[in-house]
């Protein structure tokens, strides 16, 4: 690429791109602290919108549920997922069904997932709740978190855990001394990208939730206020929610160089 | 015989159809410095990873002082390994490396402090102590990983082409080092190495591996100087091989000339074999031949010529010291007589 | 002979399996389990009163085909086929701009080119929302410039759906592409020049080929992403607007059909699986035809 002409065109093209990617999103940061809070002035900066969150008590309490959805997921896919990983790259013959059965959960269609379990969940006549989005959320949690965990295992060196076997370490010194703190930043990395996701994921939830309003999420009640119309104070809620998205997803990785699915 | 230090008794090891080692027997001794000398696919790394426990033995037994060691799993046994690869453990400084094995043994930390710092001494990288692995360069991890496993003190430490990785130099300079350590520690070394080299400067004695069985045992003098098989003769050093027949008064070479040999191997003797340095110019040798130079190999410490022979149809290398070159002067074209002994003539059968 | 202690770190067969065994379970009893339930449900029939009477029957098959609704399935292919395509272009002309780039700071553009992505969807969404609809930025930026005419709506249209799945799915776009392109040597395209190519011919010729794997991988998910798509086209297409996604939420929802969302359902999957087979059976043929024999 040694011409001028082609690198000035190159950083044209990152320019639209990354205006078209990233203006939208600024728009919805800029609007949230937005004194007028709507689009047709700028009456000053001002945070009273989020002061309005805090006050909305049906807010709250969706990130209340939200949080314990996200925690408990992630905690329960992260054991899950990891030793799926673990067991899987040990196994080294592993069919095409079983690859298929664990990738499957990242690319079926949210929507035909949701209406499954929520027929299982009908069917069995499970009464819904959180505990049924926690339980739905891990079935994809756990292949993300596996995901993440298999491309750490792939450039692992298994020599480390002959090596600690010939310096005397038994089944369980290896694993707590040498496999489990070599893995650990991808297993961070994967509970990272697995609270995010659990955080984020709207349609499941909305169908897990069954029916009373104790047990609605964040983007549950966020789809619900959109559908009343454009306010400033869904721009602050939806600025807070992209944040802690953004947050988790820098420190996964800055832990895991490049562990994310696809890098 | 069977009291020594550590015996291979007949041990075999198959892979599905593959027979990877096959019925080696071998004596160690104590505080010796052993080399299993062979190609790839020799077994001599099949070999070394059943005396370190990672292979089952498919038969035969492993006896160290007088116990067998065979059923016993890889850390349960007084023996260490050195990785090819050396295997360090990322996340833990080169201190930390070199203590786990002897927080493996639950030796008090008072003791474990002592000797991971006695040992960084020794291998001069005690300011390197809490440094982490991929902050080393390649020679210098390859002495962690020397140290991890010294530190414990084991009967026995085995080391899978440990100078592989390194460069020229540092490979002269690793493999004096090592023998210096086996003898400072006194312990018995067995290295696995493809480089007949290696072997030859470092171990006290050789085994030459082929196809998953033992060629030839003994020391580097013996080796070199009485290699018992075509092979092995190729093998180790360099060696000139001239086709002959069988006659009444020698062996008859391509050109009609007798061929007189005192070191004779099996029967129906079809190749003779001569050193290289064993050739001198002229005529007055037991065995003469004539041919032209056709290449020079200038070695600083030495220079080889390439001859041009009807005797065979690779050209007979000649090994001349710096100095003779010097007065001599060969050039490529010229014609040449050499001549050497016939207790320096190995004959091989077919 | 006995296994050694730590055969159990090293071994191919029985333990491996303890450790996928829970993962496993969970898998199947709540991802496999449920889908074959819904497989199972398409052939049942809406009860009266909105339940399920378990009479076997092929009539929500049938009427998936039905000309009403295979409207909606070729419209929803169209949508998904276009955002794809347009999400490809942009995607491979970004990827191709950011592998130019020097080497240091590629992973950096990259990170800031895929961050997007794992935000919100509902949110990412909701961003086109303010800026398409009425009294959004685009028409008070108009209003602005001093344009007085009346601006047609831009929002609950196609054309907002369409911007609204590239702009969800770019990203990933941009990933699949950098792949294949970051991993080309730059002496490839420097040969091509040697031998008289010129920039554009070497692109076409040289590049472009050798990097479609990851355009052609790009395509399939977004497509797929997208014809299963409820959230954007429910936001951005307005009430009116069906996609498969929405369909299938209305019957659950509103309709109370359940066997019959689950016959759409099940037709969608089958679209997806076969879409994705196929992607798998080129990817393996474009990467065996590349090997090189050993030595």
């Amino acid at each position: 690429m040694a011409d001028r002409n082609t690198f000035r065109l190159m950083l044209l093209i990152l320019g639209v791109v990354f205006a078209f990617l990233y203006i939208p999103i600024s728009v919805l940061v800029g609007l949230s602290f937005n004194e007028g809070g709507l689009p047709t002035a700028w009456t000053g900066f001002s945070t009273k919108w989020y002061g309005a969150l805090l006050e909305n008590d049906d807010i709250l309490k969706a990130a209340g549920n939200t949080l314990i959805v996200a925690v408990f997921s992630t905690l329960l896919s992260t054991i899950l997922g990891t030793l799926l990983a673990v067991g899987v790259e040990i196994r080294r013959r592993n069919g095409k069904w079983l690859e298929t059965v664990i990738f499957a959960p990242m690319i079926i269609p949210d929507i035909v997932l949701a209406i499954a379990l929520l027929s299982m969940f009908s069917l069995m006549g499970v009464k819904m709740g959180l505990h049924t989005i926690i339980v739905s959320h891990v079935v994809f949690n756990l292949a993300f978190v596996c995901a993440v965990v298999r491309a750490r295992l792939k450039s692992f060196d298994w020599s480390i855990v002959e090596a600690s076997a010939d310096l005397g370490g038994s089944t369980l010194n290896t694993l707590r001394r040498v496999v489990i703190p070599v893995l650990m930043p991808a297993i961070i990395a994967g509970a990272l990208l697995a609270f995010t996701l659990s955080v984020d994921e709207f349609i499941i939830a909305f169908f897990t939730a069954g029916a009373g309003r104790s047990s609605i999420t964040l983007p549950m009640q966020i789809f619900a206020m959109i559908r009343f119309g454009v306010t400033p104070e869904i721009n602050a809620l939806a600025t807070l929610v992209m944040s802690v998205s953004v947050v988790a997803l820098a420190l996964s990785q800055r832990l895991n160089k490049g562990g994310l699915p696809g890098q | 015989m069977s009291d020594a230090f550590l015996s291979i008794k007949d041990v075999n090891k198959t892979f599905g159809s593959v027979r990877a080692v096959d019925g080696v027997s071998l004596d160690i001794h104590e505080n010796e410095f052993f080399a299993l000398l062979g190609a790839s696919g020799s077994g001599k790394t099949t070999l070394l990873r059943m005396l370190a426990g990672f292979e089952d033995l498919s038969g035969g037994d492993v006896v160290l002082e007088g116990a067998s060691i065979a059923a016993l799993p890889p850390n349960r046994r007084p023996v260490n390994l050195m990785f090819q690869s050396y295997a360090l453990f990322p996340h833990m400084t080169v201190a930390q490396n070199i203590a786990y094995g002897l927080e493996m043994d639950r030796l008090p930390r008072a003791e474990i402090k002592t000797r991971v710092a006695e040992i960084l001494e020794v291998i001069q990288l005690g300011h390197l102590a809490k440094r982490k692995p991929d902050q080393l360069s390649g020679g210098q991890k390859q002495r962690v990983a020397l140290a991890r496993a010294l530190v414990k003190r084991p009967k026995v430490l085995l080391l899978d082409e440990p100078l592989g990785a390194l460069d020229k130099k540092l490979r002269s300079e690793m493999q004096l080092e090592l023998k210096r350590l086996q003898h400072e520690f006194g312990i018995t070394f067995i290295v696995v190495t493809h480089d007949q080299e290696e072997a030859l400067v470092m171990a006290d004695r050789i085994a030459i591996m082929r196809d998953g069985g033992l060629l030839q045992v003994g020391t580097p003098q013996d080796i070199y100087e009485a290699p018992g098989t075509r092979f092995a003769a190729d093998f180790i050093g360099v060696m000139n091989f001239l086709p002959v027949t069988a006659g009444d008064q020698g062996f008859v070479a391509r050109d009609g000339s007798v061929i007189l040999a005192d070191r004779v191997n099996g029967t129906g003797g079809a190749i003779a074999a001569v050193r290289p340095e064993r050739l001198v110019l002229g005529d007055r040798g037991q065995n003469t031949l004539r041919g032209t130079v056709t290449n020079t190999a200038y070695h600083g410490l030495d220079l080889l010529l390439h001859v041009t022979t009807r005797l065979s149809d690779a050209p007979v290398i000649a090994r001349m010291t710096a100095e003779l070159a010097d007065t001599l002067r060969p050039e490529m074209g010229q014609e040449i007589t050499l001549s050497w002994s016939a207790k320096d003539t190995h004959i091989f059968p077919a | 002979m006995q296994a050694p202690v730590n055969g159990f770190l090293m071994s191919t067969d029985r333990r491996p399996m303890l450790l996928m065994t829970p993962a496993l379970l969970w898998l199947f009893g709540l991802m496999v389990v449920p889908c074959l339930l819904i497989l199972v449900l398409a052939f049942f029939r809406r009860g009266i009163y909105g339940g399920i009477e378990y009479t076997w029957t092929f009539e929500n098959i049938a009427l998936v085909f039905d000309p009403l609704y295979f409207q909606i399935f070729m419209k929803s292919a169209g949508i998904a086929g276009l955002s794809a395509a347009i999400a490809c272009v942009l995607g491979y002309a970004a990827a191709y701009a950011i592998a130019a780039m020097p080497r240091r700071h590629q992973p950096l553009l990259l990170f800031f080119a895929v961050l997007p992505f794992w935000s919100n969807y509902l949110v990412r969404t909701y961003a086109w929302i303010v800026l398409l609809n009425r009294e959004g930025l685009i028409v008070n930026l108009a209003r602005w410039i001093g344009y007085e005419g009346e601006l047609p709506s831009m929002l609950y249209t196609e054309q907002a759906v369409v911007i609204g799945l590239v702009y969800n799915y770019l990203p990933f776009v941009i990933l699949s592409c950098y792949a294949p392109l970051s991993r080309l040597s730059p002496e490839i395209a420097e040969a091509s020049r040697d031998l008289g190519g010129s920039a554009w011919t070497t692109f076409r010729r040289v590049t472009l080929p050798m990097t479609v794997p990851g355009i052609a991988t790009g395509f399939v998910f977004v497509f797929v992403l997208s014809i299963g798509n409820f959230v954007t086209p429910a936001l951005l297409g307005g009430g009116q607007f069906q996609m498969i996604g929405n369909l299938v939420y209305a019957q659950f929802l509103t309709a109370n059909d359940w066997p019959f969302g689950a016959a759409l359902s099940m037709v969608l999957i089958a679209v997806m699986l076969g879409l994705l087979m196929g992607q798998a059976v080129v990817a393996e043929r474009a990467s065996g035809g590349k090997r090189a024999p050993d030595g």
